[in-house]
């Protein structure tokens, strides 16, 4: 087998997705997020009435992107991207200049009052890094999310991307983003 | 963004920054400007813009250390330089430019004003007492440049955020550089205008004309901004609706643009108009309205940054 580089990514099919919130509530146990705030959160559209309604739902977190415009603006590198493409915050490193909240193009950042430092979503990497899935991916229900290394060959992720059309949300920010919703 | 992450601390000290960097601006560029071999010809302006400008940048940085989430770890700062970080190379300068302010000013004091500076002190630092007056122009030609630079990061700041289409246009920058030494202009007008005793044409002359340029670059940059950010993508178009019609429409043209920018403008060229139509060159200006002009310059700058950070935050891609 062929050593390659591992690159995660977060494949979401929003179709399957029922507003439970599960994987909101999942985040905030799995990473004790402060009440108020939120690593991630489900973007609702709501439109007509019945019975010519439409209610979709778009689960949304940080994109880990592939130039991402938060590590580039952090002043101190407290905001970095790991090699395998997960993006993350040095809680010891970060200042709590909030640089990085305003230049995330999803607004996917929160700053914690409490410490003093900005927060967000980092794939669950302590799970990661034991061949766990994130708590978000794990606790679905409907199993809209897929989490894997897309540069895996025989992975689901690169043979959802490769069956399957799909968008990014505001690839026009120019930074990459890594989220991947089926259409 | 759900709130805005950058409120009145980081306005207070854009300001604050840019007026400082203006004032040392136009020190420095009077005295380098000499008449006849070497003799300065704008003592007075040079003397007072040296005695303004480290105090609003001291001020100014304080209140950015008091706005970061943990400003105790303030000195992180300073243990990294990351060129991809407006921010990080604004620190950085900022450090440069308040010792060289510093320096300046000492090299302005008069020698008791300096040995009133350490008589309070211990004796065995009496050595540090130096005299720098010698090396005024030296520092003006090292701190001009810096000057310029803090002036200039503080748009840079703003505009290099891709993700926030008000601020992401390459003429930002510009506009706050200019708007910076316009207000550091103002300040030492303002300064001079107080100071009635010694009235002296001159410096008007010099920071009259100096601030109509400053002012008409900045209005000519805020035009084609507003031009080309109507004429660019739909995010741009979206976000310039908050000053064309949403929420700081008023504030915008009444307040910045017309009290801001164009009344002192027109006022400032009125002034000097006589001096520049008649040869005899003895006109007089007239401290008060001196003082109204520059405080609306103040006003203005303050305003500009006031719209640019709140309304930026509001913009996004949608």
């Amino acid at each position: 087998m062929a050593v390659h580089q591992k690159r995660y990514v977060l494949v979401i099919d929003s179709r399957k997705c029922i507003d439970c919130k599960a994987c909101v509530v999942a985040c905030r146990a799995e990473n004790s997020v402060p009440l108020g705030e939120s690593r991630n959160w489900i973007n609702e559209e709501r439109r007509g009435e019945w019975p010519k309604l439409l209610a979709a739902f778009e689960p949304e977190q940080c994109h880990h992107c592939e130039s991402p415009a938060c590590v580039r603006v952090c002043p101190t590198g407290a905001s970095y991207q790991r090699p395998d493409g997960i993006v993350a915050v040095n809680e010891a490193e970060c200042v709590g200049c909030r640089y990085c909240i305003i230049a995330c193009p999803f607004d996917a950042r929160f700053f914690r009052e409490d410490k003093g430092v900005v927060e967000k979503c980092d794939f669950c990497a302590h799970r990661v890094d034991c061949g766990e899935l994130p708590a978000c991916v794990e606790t679905c229900p409907s199993k809209v999310r897929v989490f894997g290394d897309i540069n895996d060959p025989s992975g689901k992720v690169r043979e959802l991307l490769e069956k399957r059309r799909y968008r990014t949300r505001k690839p026009e920010a120019g930074t990459g983003p890594q989220i991947y919703y089926l259409l | 963004m759900k709130h805005p992450e950058w409120g009145y601390l980081i306005i207070v000290y854009l300001f604050l920054g840019g007026l400082s960097a203006g004032a040392f601006f136009v020190s420095a560029l009077a005295t380098l400007l000499q008449r006849n071999g070497d003799t300065p010809a704008y003592t007075r302006v040079a003397r007072l813009g040296a005695m303004l400008a480290p105090w609003p940048v001291i001020i100014g940085s304080t209140l950015l250390i008091f706005d970061l989430g943990r400003w105790y770890h303030f000195w992180k700062l300073f243990m990294h330089f990351r060129w991809t970080s407006p921010m990080s190379i604004g620190s950085w300068l900022l450090i440069a430019f308040t010792l060289i302010t510093l320096a300046y000013l000492w090299a302005w004091l008069s020698a008791e004003e300096r040995e009133k500076a350490f008589f309070r002190l211990p004796r065995y630092l009496a050595s540090l007492n130096r005299d720098f007056s010698a090396h005024r122009r030296q520092i003006a030609l090292l701190g001009m440049p810096v000057s310029i630079g803090v002036g200039i990061y503080t748009g840079v700041l703003l505009g290099a955020v891709q993700s926030r289409p008000f601020w992401n246009t390459n003429l930002v920058a510009q506009m706050f550089l200019f708007s910076a030494l316009s207000s550091g202009c103002a300040a030492v007008t303002l300064l001079l205008a107080f100071r009635r005793k010694d009235y002296d044409a001159c410096s008007f002359q010099l920071l009259y004309t100096l601030d109509i340029c400053l002012l008409a670059l900045e209005f000519f940059i805020v035009v084609p901004y507003i031009v080309h950010g109507e004429l660019s993508v739909q995010a741009v178009k979206d976000s310039l609706a908050l000053i064309l019609g949403g929420p700081f429409t008023v504030i915008f043209w009444l307040f910045f643009l017309g009290l801001g920018l164009l009344l002192p403008l027109v006022i400032e060229a009125f002034e000097t108009l006589p001096a520049w139509m008649s040869q005899a060159g003895a006109v007089h200006y007239r401290t008060s309205v001196a003082a109204v002009t520059a405080l609306l310059v103040l006003a203005g700058g303050f305003l500009l940054r006031y719209i640019f950070v709140f309304a930026g935050q509001m913009s996004a891609f949608r």
